[in-house]
C-alpha cells in the first residue's frame, strides 16, 4: 500500500520571484538577494561576478522580499513576509555567516478577504512602518518605534476595493502612501493618503489622480530630490507629484518589473512581457521634473524582477526563462542592442508538462519538460549524471589512447599528457603559461601508436608500443632499458604499474616483465589458447606499486581469467557467457572491498567481487552502461576512487555503502578518459571524445544536469513515443505585435536525439492544443500519436468544440489518420483498454477504434460518463479511471465492459481544487491541489455500507507550497536491481517553480522511523526567520488547517547528512540509533532522486 | 466579464495567475452563468411553503429543508441514490434521505420556520418551529435529543460556525428577548433584551464567534458581545458617512483644536467596533476603548433604526466587513460593520415579502447578493446594488435562499413547495446520439 510516502526535492525552485540589493552581509558589502518561492539566496557582488554566500529554505512562499535600513544601522536588514501570513525581519551574523532572527509574527486577520491581486508589502523610506495590503479593504500597519523595533500591528480600513498597488511616498514629513486602484467602472485612479500613526487611521493625501490608463498596473517612488511617483501604463508613463504631472506615450507593452538605476531615482529599468529592456529616464531641471524619456536598451530573458547591481551589471531574475547576470553597454552591438548576457543561471520553471523518457534504454529516466513561455519556452532534459567542466580543450582527431606521467616519482602533479594516434604518439606538457603545449620525451617512440604508459619507480617512465617496452627517465627522458617483442610477434595489449608491466602478443602470449633501476626483466613467460583481448595489473593489494594478481580477457572462449604473479599460474577463470568479447578489464577497490570490472564490446559491464587471497570472483552482477565498448579507469576524486568507463554513454562506477552505483557522465561520447592532476588544473580528468582533447574537473556524484533545448515558442505538452523515437509537443507562438489573442497552435514532432522539430500541423484558427499521448488499439499494431484540441473561440467562455486528432508517425512526418469533433475541450486523454479515454468539458468519453469498409479506421463512441465540473486529469489503471475535477477532487470510475459502460464507483467529497491526479497503487490515488497541497485518498472496497464504499477516505494530507501540474510514475536514478531504493515505488512531479520532485512510497517499518528522525530534526533545525516547520507542511486551505500526515518532509530529513556532528550526535541520542545507521538511512534515500 | 475558462486554466498551470485568484475568477464566472439546473432535480417532499434552507459546511453534501407542515428533510446533493442505474446519465434526482414530519413521534405541531446544521459536523440539526419549541435532533437516528421550550413562535435560529469554545443557538422568537440555547446543558445560556418587538431573524458575525447580530419587528439591528450585557451597537439608517476621511487641505487650515475634535467625534464608532474586533484582530484593545463599551451607549443611539417596519433578513459576507439587511420596508442596505455606517448602495428592489423572515445568500466573495423578491429571486451587485440577474422559476413567494459556496450553486425555497436549484449552465454533450440506436437524450432540448 502506498500510504507512506516520502516527498523530496529533486531541482529546487529556479523561478526568481523577487531580488533586492543592499549592504546585507556587512556595510562594505553590495548584496544580490534572490527569491525564488520557497528559497532565497544571499550573493555577493564581486570583481569575479556574483558569488554565492547562502541558499536556504524558507517556511512559506514569499510573498514579500524587501531590504532596509532601520535608523542608525549601517547595513540592511531583510524583511520577508509569505502567503500564509507570517512574516519575518532578518540580519546577517557575519561571525557565523548564518542569518538572526531580529522579529517575527503572524499578520492574518479574521476579517477581509484575501487579495485577488497578489500580497503588497512595503517599508516607509524612513523606517517608520511597515505596510502590508493582504485582505481586500484592509491596509496593515506594523510601526517601528524610535529604536527600530517592531510594535503591535493595527489594521486601517481601505475604502478601495481592487488595489493594483501601493507604494510609500518618498520625502513626506509623514508616511504617506499612494494606492494605484480600480473602480466599480474599471476605471483606474491614484490616490494618497498619510498614515496618523497615533489615529491608526487614515488622512487624505496630498494629491490624486483619476482616470489613468486603463492598463495601469505598477507604481515606481521617485526617491529625494524629485519624489513623486512614476504610473506605469500599457500605453503612457505618468510622472505625478503634488506639483507636477508629466506624460509620455510608450508601448503597448506590459510591464513585468523596474530597476532603479541611480540613488537619484532619475533612471529606471522596465521589463515588459516580451523581455524587451527599456531604460526611462526623468529629465529635470534641479528638483523640477521637465519630462520623460523611454528608449529601449535590448531583449533579456522576460524578466520578473529587475536588480541594478553597479557599474552596468544588472540581474535579471525571471519566470519564464533562465535568470540572467547583463551587462549594459555604452554603445549598441551590431544588432543595435545595449544588453550583453554575461550569465545565464537556469530556471525550469514553469514546468506545465514532462514526460520521463529512457532514451538510451538503460534503467535511468530522464525527465524531458516543457519549460517557460512566451519566447523563452523550451524544452529542458533533466538527467540525473556528473558534469564534466571544462576547463581546456585542443581539437584532436583519432585518438587512441591517453596517460598521463610525472616528471619524477614524487612528483605531486602530472606533468605530461601522452596521446596516442594510430601512426604515431604525441607528448603534451604544461608550459610556464599553463598552457597544454606539444614537448617531446626523447627515450619513448614517437613515430608509433602507444599502447600503454606508466610512470615507473626510481624515476623512470614506461612506454609499450607494439614491438617493445621502452623504460625512459623521467629525469634526463632518455631511454635506459628497451624490452623487443619476439620477431613476428606484436604486442597487441600491454598493461603496467610502477614496477610490473603485462603484455600480450599474438597468439595469445602473455608475457611478464619487472621493472629495475634501469632495467626491464622479463620474468614470466605463458602461453593461453586463446588470443587475449585485455589485461589489468592494476594493484589493489597492501603495496600500491605491486600486483599479486592480474586479470586477462579472452577471446574465442568469452572468459575473463584470474592469474597469479610473477608466476603466472591461473586462479580463476570466469566464462562470460554470450558472444560479446570483454574489451576491458579492471582491478579495483572501494571502500576495501575488491572487484573485478570487466566491460564487454557491446555495452554492458560486469562486477565481480574478488577475494585478493584465492584470487575467487563471486556476486557476478550485470548492467548495461551503453551500447559500444568500453574502456575502464581508475580516477579520484576527493581523494576516493572511482572508475570511469568510457564509451558512448560515459559513466562513473562508484561505491556508496559498500554498494557500486552507476552514475552518468554528462558528455555524449567518450573514447578515452585518464586523470591529468597538474599543477593548473589539479584534480582534472582528460578526456577524448570526438575529435576533441578535453581538460575539466569532474561534478560531484548524484547531480541533475540539464540540457537546454529553446524552442521560441511555449510548449505546452509533451510525450514520446518510443517506436518511432520521437517526441510531439503541443505548442503555441505568439505573435507579440498583434496581442495575447493571436496565437499559433502546433502539433510538433522532435527528432528524439537533436531534438529538431522534424514535422509540423498547425492546428485550426483558434484551436489550442490540449493534451497529447501515444498509444496503440485494439487489433491494430500501428502507434499513434493523439491529440486533444479545444476551439477558443473569442466570444465563448467555456469551449464547446473540440477535436481529436490521431496521427501516425511516416518517414518522420505527422500523417493525420483519423480525426473526430467533440463537443468542448478535450482535456485529457489515456489509452484505455485497447481504446481511447478522453475527458472533454464534464464528460469522460470512451472511444473504440473501428474498422471501417474501405480499411480506413475511425474514432466511435462507446460510453461515457458525466458529473464533473471540468474533469480535467484523468488516470487510468486496469478498468479504472481516476479523476481530477476543476473543483470536485478526486473520484474514481469503473468501466464495465459486459454493459460497455462507465459507472462512478466513489468519490472525495472534499472541495478539493485540483491540479493533477496520479495512481499510486489499486487502491490509493495521489492528487494535488490549487492551494499547493498534496493528499492521498483511499478507495474503500470493503466498506460495509454504500455510503462508506462510495466515499474515498482521504488518508494523507501535507503542504508542499509548490503548484504541480503534472505527475507521472518513474525515477530519475537508474534503478540497479541490487539497490533498496530500486524497489521503492517513485511518482516524479514538476511545478511552476521550475521544481522537479520525487514522492516514494515507503515501507511503513521505513517510513515509522523517519517520521521519529523528522521530527527530532525539527526540534534541531530551526526555520529561518523562526518559521515553523510543522506549520509549513500543515495542510492547509480556505477552510481547514490540519498537521500533516502520511507524508514526510524528504528535504528536513535529507538535511540531517548536512548537521554538524553534535546536532547530530543529539539526534543520535534522541532518537537511541547511532549516528552511523543514520547517516546510512539517510543516504540511501538521497539515492532515489 | 470575459473568463475564457480554458484560457484560465492555461494561465494557471504557466503561472501567470495566482491559484488562489484562479479559482476566485472561476467561482465568480460560475456564479455569473446560474440558471435552472438542467443536471439535477431536487424531489421535495413537502407539503407546505419551504421556510429554511442550508446545506453542511464541512461537505456542501447535505441539503436540509424546513417547510410549513411541520416537516423537515434531509437531501444528499452530491449524489443521488440511483446514481448505479443512472451513472451514465447527465441527470439526476435527489430524492430525500429522510423526511421527518407529523407521521413522526417527535415531529413539530406547527410550521418548522427554521432548521440549521450543526456547524462541525452533520451529526446534529437544530429545528424551531411556531410550535414555540427548538428541537435538536440527532441525524442518525432522526430522534430528537435536545429540547428548548420558547416563549412564542421561533422565526429563526442560528449557531456560529466559527465557534470553538461554544455551542449556542441563538434563537429570534415572536418575544421581544434574543435566547441563546446551550446544546451543551440543555438550558438557556443568555437572554438579550433591547428590542422592542420579535425578533425576525438572528445572524452570527463572520469574525468573532462572540458577536451576534439580531433585526427586530422594531426595525432595530442589534450587535451583541454574548460575554456582555446589553448590546453594544444599534445600527442607524441616518449614518452614512462612510469612507470619509478628513482632506489634508482642510486639516491644515482648520486650527488643531478643532481638527482633533472631529477626528474625536468620529472615533467614536470606529473604537467601538473596533474594540469588538480586538479580540481576535490580535490587536489587544487598549484601556480607554473598552471603558466606551457599555453601557456607554447614548439613549439616543439605542432607539435607531435600520429599516422602517420589520428587519426580515440578515446576512454577514464571508469576509466579515459587511452586512446586508432586508427590511419590510422593501429596502436592501448594506451595512460597513466596523462603522456602523450604511454604505447608501441603492439596491433596485421592488417588493419584498414583509411578513416572513427572508433568507438571504451571498457568494463567497461578496459580490453577488441573493434575494427572494416575492416569486423570483433577484441577484444584486453587491457594490453598484444593480440587478445582476433575476431567477424565475418559482409560482409562489420565494422564501430562503442558499448558496452552496462549492458548488457554486444556489437552492431556493418557497411558498410553491418547491426546491429549486439554480446552477452554472451545464453543456450536455451526449455523444451516444451519434450511435446508431440512440437519440438525443429526452431532457436536452
Amino acid at each position: 500500500m502506498s500510504i507512506w510516502n516520502y516527498v523530496v526535492t529533486a531541482h529546487k525552485p529556479t523561478n526568481v520571484t523577487h531580488s533586492c540589493v543592499g549592504n546585507f552581509t556587512s556595510p562594505q558589502d553590495l548584496n544580490l538577494i534572490i527569491a525564488k518561492c520557497t528559497r532565497i539566496e544571499i550573493h555577493l557582488l564581486s570583481p569575479q561576478g556574483l558569488q554565492p554566500m547562502l541558499d536556504v529554505p524558507i517556511y512559506g512562499r514569499i510573498a514579500t522580499l524587501e531590504l532596509f535600513r532601520p535608523h542608525g544601522e549601517t547595513q540592511d536588514y531583510l524583511f520577508i513576509a509569505t502567503e500564509r501570513y507570517k512574516f519575518c525581519v532578518l540580519q546577517w551574523d557575519s561571525e557565523t555567516s548564518e542569518l538572526v532572527t531580529r522579529a517575527m509574527g503572524d499578520v492574518s486577520d479574521r476579517i477581509g478577504r484575501p487579495t485577488d491581486n497578489g500580497q503588497i508589502g512595503i517599508i516607509d523610506p524612513d523606517c517608520r512602518l511597515i505596510g502590508l495590503h493582504l485582505y481586500d479593504g484592509l491596509f496593515k500597519v506594523i510601526p517601528f518605534d524610535n529604536k527600530g523595533q517592531l510594535k503591535e500591528a493595527f489594521n486601517i480600513r481601505l475604502e478601495e476595493l481592487q488595489v493594483l498597488d501601493i507604494k510609500f511616498l518618498y520625502g513626506c514629513s509623514k508616511p504617506t502612501i499612494v494606492v494605484l486602484y480600480q473602480d466599480n467602472k474599471d476605471a483606474r485612479h491614484v490616490k494618497t493618503y498619510e498614515v496618523a500613526l497615533k489615529d491608526k487611521d487614515f488622512v487624505e493625501g496630498p494629491w490624486s489622480q483619476n482616470n489613468l490608463d486603463n492598463g495601469a498596473d505598477l507604481l515606481i517612488p521617485v526617491p529625494p530630490p524629485l519624489c513623486g511617483v512614476l504610473i506605469i501604463g500599457e500605453e503612457t508613463i505618468v510622472y505625478c507629484s503634488a506639483n507636477a504631472f508629466k506624460a509620455i506615450p510608450f508601448g503597448p507593452s506590459i510591464t513585468k518589473a523596474y530597476g532603479r538605476v541611480d540613488p537619484d531615482g532619475s533612471r529606471y529599468l522596465l521589463g515588459d512581457h516580451t523581455g524587451l529592456l527599456s531604460l526611462l529616464v526623468i529629465t529635470h531641471e534641479k528638483e523640477k521634473v521637465t519630462g520623460l524619456k523611454i528608449e529601449p536598451l535590448g531583449e533579456t530573458s522576460i524578466a520578473s524582477t529587475i536588480s541594478y547591481l553597479d557599474n552596468a551589471f544588472v540581474y535579471i531574475g525571471s519566470s519564464y526563462g533562465d535568470s540572467q547576470l547583463i551587462k549594459l553597454n555604452l554603445q549598441p552591438d551590431a544588432k543595435g542592442s545595449y544588453v550583453e548576457v554575461l550569465e545565464r543561471y537556469v530556471n525550469l520553471g514553469p514546468i506545465v508538462d514532462f514526460c520521463v523518457v529512457d532514451l538510451e534504454r538503460q534503467g535511468q529516466g530522464q525527465v524531458v519538460t516543457c519549460s517557460g513561455a512566451y519566447k523563452d519556452g523550451s524544452l529542458r532534459v533533466v538527467r540525473n549524471g556528473i558534469g564534466i567542466n571544462e576547463q581546456a580543450s585542443v581539437e584532436l582527431q583519432g585518438i587512441k589512447g591517453m596517460w598521463s606521467l610525472r616528471s619524477s616519482t614524487d612528483d605531486p602533479f602530472d606533468t605530461f599528457l601522452v596521446v596516442s594516434f594510430i601512426s604515431e604518439t604525441r607528448i603534451l606538457a604544461m608550459n610556464l603559461e599553463d598552457e597544454l603545449e606539444e614537448t617531446e620525451i626523447e627515450g619513448f617512440c614517437s613515430q608509433v601508436q602507444t599502447l600503454f604508459c606508466h610512470d615507473a619507480v626510481h624515476n623512470q617512465l614506461v612506454q609499450v608500443t607494439s614491438n617493445s617496452v621502452r623504460l625512459v627517465s623521467s629525469t634526463t627522458r632518455e631511454l635506459r632499458n628497451e624490452w623487443f617483442a619476439p620477431s613476428g610477434y606484436s604486442v597487441n595489449v600491454a598493461t603496467a604499474n610502477a614496477t610490473q608491466v603485462l603484455l600480450a602478443t599474438g597468439g595469445g602470449h602473455l608475457v611478464y616483465l619487472e621493472i629495475g633501476d634501469g632495467i626491464l626483466q622479463e620474468v614470466k613467460h605463458a602461453q593461453l589458447e586463446y588470443e587475449i583481448s585485455c589485461l589489468d595489473i592494476n594493484p589493489i593489494g597492501e603495496n600500491p606499486n605491486h600486483s599479486q594478481l592480474a586479470a586477462v580477457g579472452m577471446w574465442t572462449d568469452i572468459s575473463v581469467r584470474i592469474f597469479s604473479l610473477p608466476d603466472l599460474n591461473l586462479v580463476t577463470k570466469e566464462q562470460l557467457g554470450g558472444e560479446i568479447i570483454p574489451r576491458s578489464v579492471l582491478l579495483c577497490a572501494f571502500e576495501g572491498i575488491s572487484y573485478l570490472l570487466c566491460a564487454l564490446g557491446d555495452g554492458h559491464l560486469l562486477n565481480f567481487m574478488l577475494n585478493t587471497s584465492t584470487g575467487e570472483l563471486t556476486d557476478r552482477k550485470k548492467v548495461s552502461l551503453g551500447t559500444q565498448p568500453i574502456t575502464l579507469r581508475t580516477f579520484s576524486s576527493k581523494n576516493t576512487t572511482h572508475v570511469f568507463a568510457a564509451s558512448d554513454r560515459p559513466t562513473v562506477i562508484y561505491s556508496s555503502n559498500k554498494k557500486l552505483l552507476y552514475s552518468n557522465v554528462n558528455l555524449k561520447e567518450v573514447s578515452h578518459m585518464c586523470p591529468f592532476n597538474s599543477a593548473a588544473f589539479p584534480d582534472s580528468l582528460a578526456i577524448a571524445k570526438e575529435g576533441e582533447l578535453t581538460i575539466g574537473t569532474i561534478d560531484d556524484i548524484q547531480k541533475l544536469h540539464i540540457r537546454s533545448i529553446p524552442l521560441g515558442e511555449h510548449a505546452r505538452r509533451i510525450c514520446h513515443q518510443e517506436q518511432s523515437r520521437t517526441f510531439a509537443i503541443c505548442s503555441l507562438k505568439y505573435n507579440p505585435t498583434s496581442g495575447e489573442d493571436s496565437e499559433m497552435h502546433f502539433v510538433r514532432l522532435l527528432d528524439d536525439q537533436t531534438f529538431e522539430f522534424i514535422s509540423t500541423y498547425s492546428l485550426d484558427t483558434y484551436e489550442y492544443g490540449c493534451f497529447i499521448i501515444s498509444c496503440s488499439f485494439s487489433d491494430d499494431n500501428n502507434v499513434y500519436y493523439c491529440v486533444g484540441t479545444a476551439y477558443v473561440l473569442p466570444e465563448e467562455n467555456e469551449p464547446t468544440k473540440g477535436r481529436i486528432l490521431v496521427f501516425t508517425v511516416e518517414d518522420g512526418k505527422l500523417q493525420l489518420i483519423a480525426e473526430k469533433e467533440t463537443k468542448g475541450a478535450v482535456y485529457c486523454l489515456n489509452a484505455f483498454n485497447g481504446k481511447l479515454l478522453a475527458a472533454i468539458n464534464q464528460k469522460i468519453q470512451l472511444y473504440k477504434w473501428v474498422l471501417r469498409d474501405d480499411g480506413t479506421h475511425e474514432l466511435q463512441s462507446e460510453c461515457g460518463h458525466h458529473g464533473h465540473i471540468l474533469a480535467l486529469y484523468v488516470q487510468t489503471r486496469g478498468d479504472f479511471i481516476v479523476v481530477g475535477d476543476l473543483m470536485k477532487s478526486i473520484s474514481l470510475l469503473i468501466y464495465k465492459h459486459e454493459e460497455g459502460a462507465i459507472e462512478e464507483r466513489a468519490r472525495d467529497y472534499n472541495a478539493n481544487w485540483m491540479s493533477a491526479v496520479e495512481i499510486l497503487d489499486d487502491d490509493i490515488y495521489l492528487g494535488a491541489e490549487n492551494n499547493f497541497n498534496l493528499f492521498t485518498v483511499r478507495k474503500n472496497s470493503e466498506g460495509a455500507t454504500d455510503e462508506e464504499r462510495g466515499r474515498l477516505e482521504v488518508v494523507g494530507e501535507y503542504h508542499l507550497g509548490e503548484f504541480i501540474n503534472r505527475f507521472r510514475h518513474g525515477s530519475l536514478v537508474m534503478r540497479l536491481p541490487d539497490s533498496d531504493v530500486g524497489q521503492i515505488p517513485t511518482v516524479i512531479f514538476g511545478t511552476i517553480n521550475g521544481v522537479i520532485g520525487v514522492i516514494a512510497s515507503l515501507p511503513h517499518e521505513q517510513y515509522v522511523f523517519l517520521e521519529k528522525l523528522q521530527s527530532n530534526l525539527r526540534k534541531v533545525i530551526k526555520g529561518v526567520g523562526g518559521l515553523s516547520h510543522e506549520q509549513w507542511r500543515s495542510f492547509n486551505n480556505e477552510k481547514k488547517t490540519v498537521e500533516a500526515r502520511s507524508f514526510l518532509d524528504g528535504d528536513l530529513i535529507e538535511s540531517f547528512l548536512d548537521l554538524n556532528r553534535s546536532k547530530m550526535d543529539e539526534i543520535s541520542k534522541a532518537m537511541d540509533v547511532s549516528v552511523e545507521e543514520l547517516c546510512k538511512r539517510v543516504e540511501e534515500l538521497t539515492r532515489l532522486h | 466579464m470575459h473568463t475564457h475558462v480554458w484560457k484560465q486554466i492555461r494561465d494557471r498551470e504557466g503561472g501567470r495567475v495566482h491559484a488562489n485568484h484562479f479559482a476566485n475568477r472561476i467561482k465568480s464566472y460560475r456564479t455569473s452563468q446560474l440558471q435552472l439546473a438542467n443536471h439535477k432535480d431536487i424531489v421535495s417532499p413537502h407539503k407546505g411553503a419551504i421556510n429554511s434552507l442550508q446545506i453542511d459546511s464541512t461537505e456542501g453534501r447535505y441539503l436540509l429543508s424546513a417547510a410549513s407542515d411541520a416537516s423537515v428533510a434531509v437531501y444528499d446533493v452530491q449524489r443521488s441514490a440511483s446514481a448505479a442505474s443512472e451513472a451514465a446519465a447527465a441527470f439526476s434526482k435527489h430524492r430525500c434521505l429522510f423526511v421527518v414530519d407529523k407521521q413522526h413521534r417527535q415531529a413539530h405541531k406547527y410550521a418548522v420556520s427554521t432548521a440549521i446544521w450543526y456547524p462541525i459536523d452533520t451529526g446534529l440539526f437544530v429545528t424551531g418551529s411556531y410550535d414555540h419549541h427548538i428541537n435538536v435532533w440527532d441525524t442518525n437516528t432522526t430522534q430528537v435529543v435536545v429540547n428548548f421550550k420558547m416563549p412564542g413562535k421561533v422565526h429563526r435560529t442560528a449557531m456560529s460556525n466559527l465557534s470553538t469554545s461554544h455551542m449556542l443557538i441563538a434563537a429570534g422568537t415572536e418575544d421581544v428577548q434574543v435566547r441563546l440555547c446551550d446544546i451543551a446543558s440543555g438550558a438557556f445560556a443568555h437572554t438579550l433584551s433591547g428590542h422592542r418587538d420579535g425578533v425576525m431573524t438572528v445572524e452570527w458575525s463572520n469574525s468573532s464567534e462572540w458577536v451576534l447580530v439580531t433585526g427586530g419587528c422594531d426595525g432595530a439591528i442589534r450587535f451583541w458581545d454574548i460575554r456582555r450585557a446589553g448590546c453594544f451597537q444599534v445600527l442607524d439608517q441616518s449614518q452614512t458617512q462612510f469612507g470619509r476621511r478628513p482632506p489634508i487641505l482642510k486639516r491644515s487650515t482648520i486650527t488643531k483644536d478643532s481638527s482633533t475634535k472631529m477626528r474625536g467625534t468620529q472615533k467614536k464608532h470606529a473604537n467601538g467596533s473596533g474594540s469588538r474586533q480586538h479580540p481576535i484582530g490580535r490587536v489587544p484593545s487598549k484601556g480607554p476603548m473598552k471603558q466606551r463599551l457599555h453601557p456607554g451607549m447614548l439613549s439616543t443611539q439605542d432607539r435607531a433604526t435600520a429599516h422602517y417596519g420589520a428587519v426580515t433578513g440578515l446576512k454577514a459576507t464571508e469576509d466579515g466587513m459587511y452586512l446586508l439587511s432586508a427590511g419590510s420596508d422593501s429596502r436592501l442596505r448594506l451595512w460597513d460593520v466596523q462603522s456602523g455606517c450604511d454604505t447608501l448602495v441603492n439596491f433596485e428592489t421592488v417588493r419584498l415579502q414583509i411578513n416572513k423572515p427572508l433568507q438571504l445568500a451571498t457568494t463567497q466573495d461578496s459580490t453577488l447578493v441573493f434575494v427572494p423578491c416575492m416569486r423570483s429571486v433577484k441577484a444584486f451587485d453587491m457594490w453598484s446594488g444593480n440587478t445582476y440577474t433575476i431567477l424565475r422559476g418559482h409560482y409562489e413567494c420565494v422564501n430562503c435562499c442558499w448558496f452552496n459556496q462549492q458548488d457554486q450553486e444556489l437552492y431556493t425555497g418557497g411558498n410553491d413547495r418547491q426546491i429549486l436549484l439554480w446552477s452554472p449552465v451545464r453543456s450536455i454533450d451526449d455523444e451516444m446520439g451519434e450511435g446508431p440506436a440512440e437519440d438525443q437524450d429526452s431532457w436536452s432540448s
